[in-house]
């Protein structure tokens, strides 16, 4: 597979700009993300603060950004990252598809993913709490597992571990019906948090606790620190340096992501500096 | 180097002043990516630390004594006995940092 230069993950103001300033500075780039751009730029009812539009819909701006992309032959991959694997002198990125795409640098634009962890379940992570099903079912075999799906779309993982596991528990954090095996038990409550009883996990709900060997807590965006493994955050927001760097080398963020303030042109802006500190650390890693 | 143990094998690490254990298997994507990660970081940290795997198919009593619930699992040793664990991938400079504090 072709190693990119710089891998951009987001297509919101920032993930844009950077992708432009990275082409005018001659790097190929992998744009990854949704084709019709922030779906939150298009929920902007109006923006007074952008420079050149006096006031501009959400709507107007991103389809300015979408032309803007196409004059300069940019295209957007649509595909999602699960994982960013730093592996010294490039990152490999898992994407859903089942895709790894490589590059030498990448800039974060994910925008900010809403969501707190439940009480527990950091701190118990690898220790009776996983997020990748099919990593980790098969530690889980002969064992009860409970899985707290925060998606319709984590019950194909459910299914997976019916499959493995003597017994699953399926507590739905959303309202669709869960369309799963008959083996699985549904417990329409709600996971407050996970905790250690005799050996053994246990899901906190209103109702009754669930005690099990394993919880897997599914979730459709991951934090950026489940994202890229050893990225420094502050929990919401990643931690970055006037020059956008984040603590791995060769790792960048801008945008929401970067922190606040929530801004259009700030997240522009950021992705601008982003992506020329990007091609400073290429430039300088093939000086050297 | 990393040497890959065998279920009797393990008395080696045992028997090591300082190992890094990488408890992992064939199936699991982000043990494949922390490998050559691993890798790497034992050629760093050659003549100070000990390098092992150990697959949890092939080694299920391990796995089970240290309590191997997500993989990859990475556990220092010393003198015999585990003192921390880091689950997950890791970037090989946060590794050589959590190891190298461990040595002193």
């Amino acid at each position: 597979m072709a190693r990119y230069d710089i891998a951009i993950i987001g297509t919101g103001p920032a993930g844009v700009s950077a992708a432009i300033t990275s082409v005018i500075r001659n790097k190929s780039v992998l744009l990854l993300g949704s084709a019709d751009l922030s779906a939150k730029l298009k929920k902007a009812h109006e923006i007074r603060n952008y420079p050149g539009f006096a006031a501009v819909s959400g709507e107007t701006l991103g389809a300015a950004f979408a032309e803007h992309l196409s004059s300069m032959g940019i295209e957007i991959t649509e595909d999602k990252i699960t994982s960013v694997y730093a592996m010294g002198d490039y990152f490999a990125l898992q994407a859903s598809s089942g895709l790894m795409y490589e590059a030498a640098a990448v800039i974060l634009a994910t925008g900010v993913i809403a969501g707190k962890p439940l009480e527990g379940e950091e701190e118990l992570l690898g220790r009776g709490v996983s997020y990748c099903a099919t990593c980790d079912a098969p530690l889980y075999r002969g064992k009860e597992v409970t899985v707290i799906g925060y998606s319709p779309k984590e019950e194909k993982e459910a299914a997976f571990l019916s499959e493995v596991t003597a017994k699953v528990t399926y507590i739905p954090m959303y309202k669709e019906e869960p369309q799963l095996p008959g083996s699985v038990v549904i417990v329409k409550d709600r996971a407050m948090g996970i905790g250690i009883q005799d050996g053994r996990r246990v899901v906190k709900t209103a109702g009754e606790p669930i005690v099990t060997d394993g919880v897997f807590v599914l979730r459709e965006s991951v934090s950026a620190g489940q994202l890229v493994p050893g990225l420094a955050t502050d929990g919401t927001h990643v931690l970055v340096d006037l020059q956008m760097k984040t603590n791995i080398e060769g790792c960048f963020a801008c945008g929401d992501i970067a922190g606040r303030p929530y801004q259009y042109v700030k997240a522009a802006g950021q992705g601008n500096v982003a992506a020329l500190s990007a091609v400073d650390y290429l430039d300088a890693k093939k000086r050297n | 180097m990393v040497r890959k143990i065998s279920q009797e094998e393990f008395k080696d690490v045992l028997a090591s002043k300082v190992a890094l254990v990488d408890f992992s298997a064939v199936w699991c994507g982000p043990c494949k990516m922390v490998a050559p990660v691993i890798e790497a970081l034992s050629d760093e940290l050659d003549g100070q630390v000990d390098f092992f795997n150990v697959d949890v198919d092939d080694c299920p009593e391990i796995a089970a004594e240290y309590a191997i619930m997500s993989i990859p699992a990475l556990i220092l040793f010393k003198d015999g006995k585990s003192v921390d664990m880091k689950v997950g991938f890791r970037p090989q400079a946060e590794l050589a940092a959590w190891i190298k504090g461990e040595l002193n």
